[in-house]
C-alpha cells in the first residue's frame, strides 16, 4: 500500500510506523509480538526451575533464585502473555468482525499497548535491582512487605509498580473496547448476534473493568506501604511485636481479599477470549453453526457475573468463618453448570458437522479436552473439605495449569487460524500438525505427573525423594513443550516469505466480517460503511451515507430495520467488493481518519522512568529521586502534547449503539472509566471497612485517633467541593448561553475552590503529622498505625484525582478565555463527570473519615 | 436543568452536608452511635443520588449509563460486605 494512501504513515517496513501507529490491526500486531516475547521469557524461566527440580534442593538456582523464577514465570505468563496475546486477536479481529474502521479511541489504543510494553520492560529491569520479586505471583502479604523482603527490595518494588502500570493499560483498554463494541457496529448487528469471538472480548472487558480496579486497589496499597511507609499490611508497628496481628488483625486478610476479588475472575479473564477462539475454529472447520448458540452466549454471562461470587474459594484455609466459605463453596460448584453447557455444546457442535482437522482445529479440540480435565480437577478444589487436603500442593499447579494453558492452546490455534488473515500468507500446515502433536505431549507429560506427585509441596523446591520420577518425566515434558514453540515460531517466520498467497477467505466455512476483506486488510478497513441492514454484509457509499444521514431523523443511528441473520455471518451482497481499491469515503475526498501519533510512546516512555525512579526513592539515592522527577514531568508534558495534537478518529456516521444510543462515545468512554474508578475506591473504602471491622468498629475511633482530628475541615472541604460541583453546572449554562465571561468565571471558580480544597487539607495534614499528645507524641502520619494509614491514604487517593482535575481545569479556564466552548459545552460536561464524581466520592469519605 | 435548578440542589446538598455535621455537634455519635450511623449515611447516600441525577445529568440519559454505573457500585458493595462478613 503506498504511502499517501496510508494516510501520513510510514509503509510497514519502517521501524518508525510501529512506533507512531495508532491503526487497531498495527497495535493488534504489536500486542501479539510482544506477548510471545513474554511468553518465551517466562518460559524460559519455567524451564530453569523444572531443571532445579529435577532432584529435590535448591542446588542449581539457588533457594532466592528459584524463588524469584517461580515467582515472575507465573507474574510473566499470567499478566504478560496471555492476556495481552489475546488481546493483540482482540485488537486486529474485533473492529472488523463488528463492522468497525477502528477502535473507539485510537491514540488511547496506542497508549495502552506502550503502558504494557513498558510495564513489562520495568518487569525486565527488575532483575537488576538486587533480586526481583520472589514472593509467589499472588503477591500474598505482609510477605511481600519490605520488613519481609532479602536486602532492599526494589526489585520487588518495581515489579509492583509494573504491575499497576500494565493495571492502567488494561482499564484503558476495557473502557476503549467497551465503547467501540456499543458505539461502533454495524447497522443490524444486534449485541446477540456479534460473532462469537467479539461477544467472548466484550464478556472479557467487562470483567476486566471491574476486576483490574479491584487489583489496582491492592497494589496502590501494597506500593504505599513499601514506598509510603503506610502499615496496611503490616501486623505491628513497633517493630518488637511482629508475631503478633493485636494491632493490625486484618492485615494478612485483606490482601487476600483485595487479590482475589480480582483474582478468580481474572482466569475467565484469561480464559474467555481462548473460548470465542475455540468456537470460532468448531463453527469454521465443522462448516456448523454453533449447537445452542443463545445457551453458549447466556453461560457466558452467567460467568461474567458470578465470576466475582466466588473468590473466597481461594481462602477456605484463612480464618474466614464457616458460613462464608460454605456460601462461596455453593456459588464455586454452581459456576461449573455454565461451563459444563459451554462444553457440551462445543462437543455437539463437532458431532453434528463434518471435521476438517486443520492444526487451528486441532489446537482448538486439544484446548476442549485440557479444560475439561482442568475442570473437573477444579471442582475438587471447590469442595471446602478436599481443599483442606489439596491446597498448597501440587494438586493445584496441575489444575491451574490444565485451565490456563489450555486457554493458551486454544490462542495458538487463534494465531494459525487468523494468521493468512494478518500476513496474508498461509503457514505450513504439516509442520502445524506436527507442532500440534508435539505440543500436546509435552503438555500432558509436563502436567499429567503433577496430579499424580500431587503431594509435593507448592512453591518449595525440596519433595520427597519416592516422587522424584514424576518430577523428572514433567521436566522433560517441559522441553518438549518448550521444543514444540520452536515448530510454530519457524513454521510461522519462514511462511511469511515462502507461504502461498491466500485471498480474502482460505477458509471455506468461515463466516465472519473479517474474512470478507482482503487479506490484510485495507488500513480503513471496509469499501464503504458496512451494514447488515437486510441480512447480510454490504457497504453503503457516500451517497448513500448521506442520503441516510442529512435531514430530519439523520442522526446516524440504525434504525430498527433490518438485523444479521446468523451471528453476523458476512456473505457480501449488493456494491461490496471484497477487496476494495479505494474507500468510498476516501473517493470523496472526506477528511481523513487520523493513524499517527508518537504521544503515546512518550507518555509510557515517561512512566516508565518515573516508576523505576519511584521504585528507589526510598533509598534517598539521587538517581531515583531524578528519575522519578524526570519521568513525571515526560509523563505530564507528553499528555499535554497529545491534548494539543490535531487527531480526528471520527463517529461512524450510522451505526448500531443499543443500549446508548443517545451516549456520545467520549460520554460513553467517560462514564464507563468512573464505574472502574468507583470499584477503586469502593475496594479502597472497602479495605478501611475491613480492617476497621477486624480491630473492632467501636474501639477503632478511641483506640487509633487522636482527638485534634475533628470534623471541621472536612466539612469546610464539603463545602468547598459542593461548591466547585455547582460552579462546573453554572459553566455549561454559561457555555449554552455562549458567555465567554461567565464560562470563564465559572471554571475559574472551581479552580480556586479546587485548590482551596487542596490547601485546607494540607494544613490538617500538616498539623496532625505535628500534633504531641500523651497517645501520640511523636504525631499521627501514615506509619503511626492502621487508622492513620487508611485516612491518609485514602483521602490522599482523593487528593490526586483532585490534583489531576485541577490540572484540567486549569487548561479548560484558559481556553474558555480564547473563547472556546461557547455554544458547545459537552467538553465541561465531561470535565464535569469526572468532577462530580470526586466530589461524590468526598460526600462518603467525609463521614466515614470525620464524623463516625 | 436551568440554573435556577441547579442552584435548588447545590442548597440541599449543602443543607444535607451541615445536617450530618449537626448529628455529630449534637452528641448523637456520641449517644447513640448507630442511629448516628444511619442518618449520616443515608444522607451521604441522598446526596450522591442527587449529584449524579442532576449534576451528571443521570436522570437524563439511557438508563443504560444508570445500570453501567449500579454495577461498579454492587461490584464494590459485594466485596465490602462479604469480605467484612467473612470475619464477624
Amino acid at each position: 500500500m503506498s504511502e499517501a494512501h496510508d494516510h501520513g504513515l510510514p509503509p510497514k517496513s519502517s521501524v518508525s510506523r510501529w512506533f507512531l501507529t495508532t491503526n487497531h490491526k498495527d497495535i493488534g500486531v504489536l500486542y501479539l509480538v510482544t506477548a510471545l516475547f513474554f511468553l518465551v521469557f517466562g518460559g524460559l524461566l519455567a524451564l530453569l526451575f523444572r531443571l532445579e527440580l529435577i532432584t529435590p534442593g535448591a542446588d542449581l538456582l539457588g533457594s532466592l533464585g528459584y524463588n524469584q523464577a517461580v515467582s515472575t514465570h507465573g507474574l510473566l505468563m499470567v499478566f504478560w502473555f496471555i492476556s495481552p496475546f489475546a488481546f493483540g486477536f482482540a485488537n486486529y479481529v474485533v473492529p472488523l468482525q463488528i463492522g468497525a474502521d477502528d477502535l473507539a479511541f485510537p491514540r488511547l489504543n496506542a497508549l495502552s499497548y506502550w503502558l504494557y510494553l513498558f510495564s513489562g520492560v520495568l518487569m525486565g529491569v527488575s532483575f537488576f535491582q538486587g533480586s526481583t520479586f520472589a514472593g509467589g505471583w499472588t503477591m500474598y502479604a505482609p510477605l511481600n512487605t519490605p520488613a519481609y523482603i532479602p536486602g532492599e527490595g526494589l526489585g520487588a518494588t518495581s515489579v509492583v509498580l509494573a504491575l499497576i502500570m500494565f493495571t492502567a493499560a488494561v482499564t484503558l483498554g476495557s473502557v476503549n473496547f467497551l465503547t467501540t463494541m456499543y458505539r461502533m457496529r454495524a447497522e443490524g448487528l444486534r449485541m446477540r448476534d456479534i460473532p462469537i469471538f467479539s461477544l467472548s472480548i466484550n464478556l472479557t472487558v467487562w470483567m476486566m473493568l471491574f476486576a483490574f480496579a479491584a487489583l489496582l486497589a491492592a497494589l496502590m496499597i501494597l506500593t504505599s506501604d513499601h514506598i509510603l511507609g503506610t502499615t496496611y499490611f503490616q501486623f505491628a508497628n513497633d517493630g518488637s511485636t511482629l508475631a503478633t496481628d493485636a494491632d493490625n488483625p486484618g492485615a494478612s486478610l485483606l490482601w487476600a481479599h483485595l487479590f482475589w476479588f480480582f483474582g478468580h475472575p481474572e482466569v475467565y479473564i484469561v480464559f474467555f477470549p481462548a473460548l470465542g477462539v475455540m468456537a470460532e475454529c468448531f463453527q469454521t472447520f465443522t462448516g456448523r453453526r454453533l449447537v445452542g448458540r443463545k445457551w453458549f452466549i447466556i453461560s457466558m454471562v452467567l460467568v461474567a457475573i458470578q465470576s466475582f461470587a466466588v473468590w473466597m474459594h481461594h481462602m477456605f484455609l484463612t480464618g474466614i468463618n464457616l458460613p462464608i466459605k460454605t456460601i462461596f463453596m455453593a456459588t464455586t460448584i454452581g459456576i461449573s453448570l455454565p461451563f459444563d453447557l459451554m462444553v457440551f455444546s462445543l462437543i455437539y457442535t463437532m458431532a453434528k458437522g463434518r471435521v476438517r482437522f486443520t492444526t487451528p482445529f486441532l489446537f482448538s479440540l486439544g484446548a476442549l479436552i485440557l479444560f475439561i480435565v482442568g475442570g473437573i480437577t477444579g471442582v475438587f478444589l471447590g469442595a471446602i473439605v478436599l481443599d483442606y487436603q489439596f491446597r498448597g500442593t501440587y494438586w493445584v499447579v496441575a489444575h491451574f495449569h490444565y485451565v490456563m494453558v489450555s486457554g493458551a492452546t486454544a490462542l495458538f490455534g487463534g494465531l494459525y487460524y487468523w494468521y493468512p488473515k494478518i500476513t496474508g500468507k498461509m503457514y505450513d500446515e504439516t509442520l502445524g500438525k506436527i507442532h500440534f502433536a508435539t505440543y500436546f505431549v509435552g503438555f500432558n507429560l509436563l502436567y499429567f505427573p503433577m496430579f499424580v506427585a500431587w503431594e509435593t509441596p507448592r512453591r518449595v523446591f525440596e519433595y520427597s525423594q519416592d516422587l522424584q520420577i514424576w518430577h523428572s518425566m514433567a521436566t522433560v515434558g517441559g522441553f518438549i513443550l518448550g521444543a514444540s514453540m520452536l515448530i510454530m515460531f519457524y513454521n510461522l517466520f519462514v511462511s511469511l516469505w515462502r507461504g502461498e498467497d491466500v485471498g480474502d477467505n482460505p477458509w471455506a466455512y468461515a463466516t465472519t466480517a473479517e474474512w470478507a476483506v482482503s487479506s490484510p486488510p485495507p488500513l480503513e478497513n471496509f469499501p464503504g460503511v458496512p451494514t447488515y441492514a437486510d441480512g447480510s454484509l454490504s457497504f453503503m457509499d457516500d451517497e448513500e451515507v448521506a442520503r441516510r444521514t442529512s435531514g430530519p431523523g439523520g442522526s446516524g443511528v440504525a434504525a430498527d430495520g433490518g438485523t444479521a441473520a446468523d451471528g453476523g455471518t458476512a456473505s457480501v451482497t449488493t456494491a461490496a467488493t471484497a477487496t476494495p481499491a479505494t474507500p468510498a469515503h476516501e473517493a470523496a475526498g472526506e477528511e481523513h481518519a487520523s493513524h499517527a501519533s508518537f504521544w503515546p510512546f512518550l507518555v509510557s516512555l515517561g512512566g516508565f522512568v518515573a516508576f523505576l525512579g519511584l521504585s528507589g526513592v526510598r533509598t534517598g539515592s539521587v538517581v531515583y529521586v531524578s528519575m522519578a522527577a524526570v519521568g513525571g514531568l515526560v509523563t505530564v508534558g507528553s499528555l499535554f502534547g497529545m491534548t494539543r495534537e490535531p487527531f480526528h478518529a471520527p463517529e461512524m456516521p450510522i451505526a448500531e449503539r443499543w443500549p446508548f444510543a443517545s451516549v456520545e462515545k467520549m460520554k460513553l468512554g467517560m462514564w464507563t472509566f468512573l464505574a472502574s474508578d468507583i470499584v477503586l475506591f469502593g475496594a479502597f473504602i472497602g479495605s478501611y471497612a475491613f480492617v476497621r471491622v477486624a480491630y473492632g468498629w467501636s474501639e477503632w475511633h478511641h483506640d487509633l485517633i487522636p482527638a485534634e482530628h475533628v470534623t471541621m475541615p472536612g466539612l469546610i472541604n464539603t463545602y468547598l467541593l459542593l461548591t466547585s460541583s455547582f460552579l462546573v453546572v453554572l459553566a455549561m449554562v454559561a457555555a449554552e448561553r455562549e458567555s465567554k465571561k461567565g464560562t470563564t468565571a465559572a471554571l475559574a471558580g472551581t479552580f480556586a475552590l479546587g485548590v482551596g480544597f487542596l490547601i485546607n487539607k494540607g494544613i490538617e495534614w500538616n498539623h496532625l503529622f505535628h500534633i504531641s499528645t500523651e497517645m501520640f507524641p511523636n504525631g499521627w502520619n501514615l506509619s503511626t498505625n492502621i487508622a492513620s494509614s487508611t485516612f491518609y491514604l485514602t483521602t490522599g487517593l482523593h487528593g490526586a484525582h483532585v490534583t489531576i482535575g485541577l490540572l484540567i481545569c486549569a487548561y479548560m479556564t484558559y481556553r474558555a478565555w480564547t473563547g472556546a466552548y461557547q455554544g458547545d459545552d459537552r467538553a465541561i460536561e465531561y470535565f464535569g463527570l469526572y468532577w462530580h464524581f470526586v466530589d461524590i466520592v468526598w460526600l462518603f469519605l467525609f463521614p466515614l473519615f470525620y464524623i463516625l | 436543568m436551568d440554573w435556577k435548578g441547579y442552584t435548588v440542589i447545590y442548597v440541599v446538598l449543602f443543607v444535607f452536608a451541615t445536617a450530618q455535621a449537626v448529628v455529630e455537634f449534637v452528641g448523637i455519635v456520641d449517644s447513640a452511635y448507630w442511629l448516628a450511623f444511619g442518618i449520616i449515611m443515608v444522607l451521604s447516600v441522598v446526596k450522591a443520588v442527587g449529584v449524579a441525577a442532576y449534576y451528571q445529568h443521570l436522570r437524563w440519559e439511557p438508563r443504560a449509563v444508570t445500570y453501567l454505573v449500579l454495577g461498579g457500585t454492587v461490584a464494590a458493595l459485594a466485596l465490602t460486605a462479604a469480605a467484612a462478613y467473612s470475619i464477624v
